[in-house]
């Protein structure tokens, strides 16, 4: 049967979450095709296999040194032995770092079309339609692939997580891995910083619409000290240098959980909404009624933060 | 080195969305360059200023676009291919990656090609791999540092989840998604604008490329419609002046949410 095959993510050993979500997106997809959830694990040994096997009825192994960092190179010529020597229909990718990385080249070596950034699947009339975020998250868009196999990355969050349980079936396929044209030479942390913002109760958090440096310290340290609560900001901020990278939230900042975060003048792209959903209570402020933000936030205001914030300022006396 | 940047027109994001027969109305949109291009173009600039060669821009886009490519000019960039092709515009990820490719090969002997992240607009991040892989060059998407090790050598941070960086070595010629954040991009001083108007851009279709597969047949995906997201938990809007509404938030954030 034909198979519909997640590559299983791994970071020093350890199986990413939007793994799990991806064999939950398999078997909704192979169910509607009338085909079978399987997953790739590409590592220096058979432990990201064994990992992934609680989670998904049948897991391909391809074991090589070559494979225990990411590599586009090696994952790709990976997947191509994989696919030569087994049945698949199509490949399910994590719309993260490494996925990003490697699925618009798996496309190209498969000859096959791809969905990028997806978060929603469903099959009409035996096709795959995919549905994607477009325009900062303002617009959707469906799409489907015309080409006999397809790729599709998915989105952190797109699907729960599966459950583990079972004890899938682990078959080994044997690649030989040639060049590497990208030399890995190892890992640093790049954001540790002096505040810790994911311990905070409340966060107020600045967006590219709080201007400048100046003015972002005006409203929003301003807003967080008289409510007790911490500082922080949307990447944008943070690579304009008007504060400090540990008080990024985001996929590639920290992820906080605070009783209330309020976002002025932050857009809401997924990016964002990655690290700050999980909060009890979320305020927007915004001057674009159609902001993205709007769609995740208990309450909202539509208006512009240089006059709100005073006007809170005075409220909380 | 011969750097060749990929500049995207994208809508500013701010600005007045409507859809008229699965089309973005173009009539209330201001445009600009995509956020993440304007990384690539200073990242470029500062290794030409060190190294020496030249800035290449390459962008696929309606006539219009070309004021993004002059923008880039107006930086420093020093010459532009511009393919305005409407079977290019209606094609997916991979018909615009072919005919940047087929501009950066009509160039001849490219050191390096950079792309942003991503487009503000389609959001996909596919075409550094595409055109990598179409070109027979090695890729490294979200770049956020970049150095010169060698005459054949980049040394690379490439970002990863929460924080972290992979360093990495990758040879030249190569392509390269940036991110933001590398650097600061500067700001066209007025000489630069000034420049920029008589720089040389190029003007070409897909088939000047020869790239034959566009529009609709010659894409690999097929776009079937576009709406504005149904969100099941959209926010409780506060009405009123701004004075009013903040008044009532915060009565609603103690009394209500009790989180003050
Ligand atoms: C791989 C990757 C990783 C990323 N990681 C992160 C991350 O960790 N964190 C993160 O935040 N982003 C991240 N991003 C970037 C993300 O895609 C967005 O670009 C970013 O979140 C936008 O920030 P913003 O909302 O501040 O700016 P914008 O999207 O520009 O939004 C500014 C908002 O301010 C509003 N505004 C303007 N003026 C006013 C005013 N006077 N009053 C009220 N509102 C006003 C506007 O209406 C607009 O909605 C990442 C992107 C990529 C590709
Ligand atoms: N039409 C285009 N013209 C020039 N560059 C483009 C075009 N489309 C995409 N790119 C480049 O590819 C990057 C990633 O775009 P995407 O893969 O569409 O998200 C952009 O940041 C640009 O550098």
């Amino acid at each position: 049967m034909a198979r519909i095959l997640v590559i299983a993510e791994q970071r020093q050993g350890k199986l990413s979450e939007s793994t799990l979500e991806l064999c939950k997106a398999a078997k909704a997809i192979a169910e509607g095709l009338g085909a079978a959830p399987a997953a790739a694990a590409f590592y220096k040994d058979d432990s990201i296999a064994n990992e992934v096997a609680k989670y998904i009825p049948e897991v391909i192994s391809v074991v090589d040194a070559k494979l225990e960092n990411y590599s586009s190179d090696g994952f790709a010529q990976a997947i191509k032995a994989v696919v030569d020597s087994q049945d698949v229909k199509g490949v399910l990718i994590a719309h993260s770092y490494d996925g990003i990385d490697l699925a618009a080249k798996v496309a190209m070596v498969l000859g096959a079309g791809i969905v990028s950034n997806c978060n929603k699947v469903a099959v009409n009339g035996g096709q795959l339609v995919f549905t994607r975020n477009t325009y900062n998250g303002k617009i959707q868009e469906e799409r489907s692939v015309k080409t006999d196999k397809f790729v599709a990355t998915f989105e952190k969050g797109a699907f729960d997580k599966e459950a583990p349980g079972g004890a899938g079936k682990v078959t080994a396929v044997s690649a030989s891995i040639g060049d590497i044209r990208t030399k890995f030479k190892g890992f640093v942390e790049t954001q540790a910083g002096s505040v810790d913002i994911t311990q905070a109760k409340i966060i107020v958090s600045g967006g590219r619409g709080t201007k400048e440096k100046d003015k972002y310290n005006d409203v929003i340290v301003n807003l967080a000290k008289k409510l007790g609560g911490e500082y922080a900001a949307s990447r944008p901020v943070v690579d304009a240098g008007w504060t400090d990278p540990a008080r990024q939230v985001g996929q590639s900042g920290k992820t906080v959980t605070p009783a209330l975060y309020i976002a002025c003048g932050i857009s809401g792209a997924i990016q964002h909404v990655a690290g700050m959903k999980g909060s009890q209570c979320i305020v927007a402020i915004n001057k674009d009624p159609e902001a993205p933000i709007f769609n995740i936030a208990t309450y909202g205001i539509v208006g512009d933060l240089f006059e709100v914030i005073p006007a809170m300022m005075e409220a909380l006396g | 080195m011969k750097i060749v940047v990929c500049v995207k027109e994208v809508p500013d994001m701010e600005s007045k969305f409507k859809i008229v027969d699965n089309k973005i109305d173009e009539s209330q949109i201001a445009f600009k360059m995509n956020d993440f291009d304007q990384y690539a173009v200073e990242a470029a600039l500062q290794l030409k200023e060190k190294h020496g060669g030249e800035v290449i821009i390459v962008s696929s886009g309606p006539e219009r676009s070309q004021k993004q490519v002059r923008q880039a000019f107006a930086m420093g960039a020093d010459w532009g291919i511009q393919i305005t092709d409407p079977g290019v515009d209606e094609g997916d990820n991979s018909v615009v990656a072919s005919a940047l490719c087929g501009a950066i090969k009509s160039i001849g002997d490219v050191d390096l090609v950079m792309t942003g992240v991503q487009a503000e607009d389609d959001q996909a991040g596919v075409t550094c791999p595409m055109i990598a892989d179409m070109l027979g060059m090695p890729h490294c998407t979200n770049v956020v540092k970049l150095e010169k090790t060698g005459d054949k050598e980049l040394s690379l941070n490439r970002e990863l989840e929460g924080g972290l960086n992979e360093q990495l070595a990758i040879g030249l010629p190569c392509v390269l998604s940036i991110q933001s954040g590398i650097n600061q991009p500067r700001y066209p001083t007025l000489p630069g604008i000034m420049k920029a108007k008589k720089k040389r851009l190029d003007v070409k279709k897909a088939s000047d490329l020869g790239v034959s597969a566009v529009g609709a047949d010659g894409s690999k995906t097929v776009f079937i419609k576009r709406f504005f997201p149904v969100s099941e938990h959209k926010a409780e809007i506060i009405e009123g002046d701004p004075k009013t509404a903040a008044k009532k938030l915060v009565e609603k954030l103690k009394n209500e949410a009790k989180v003050l």
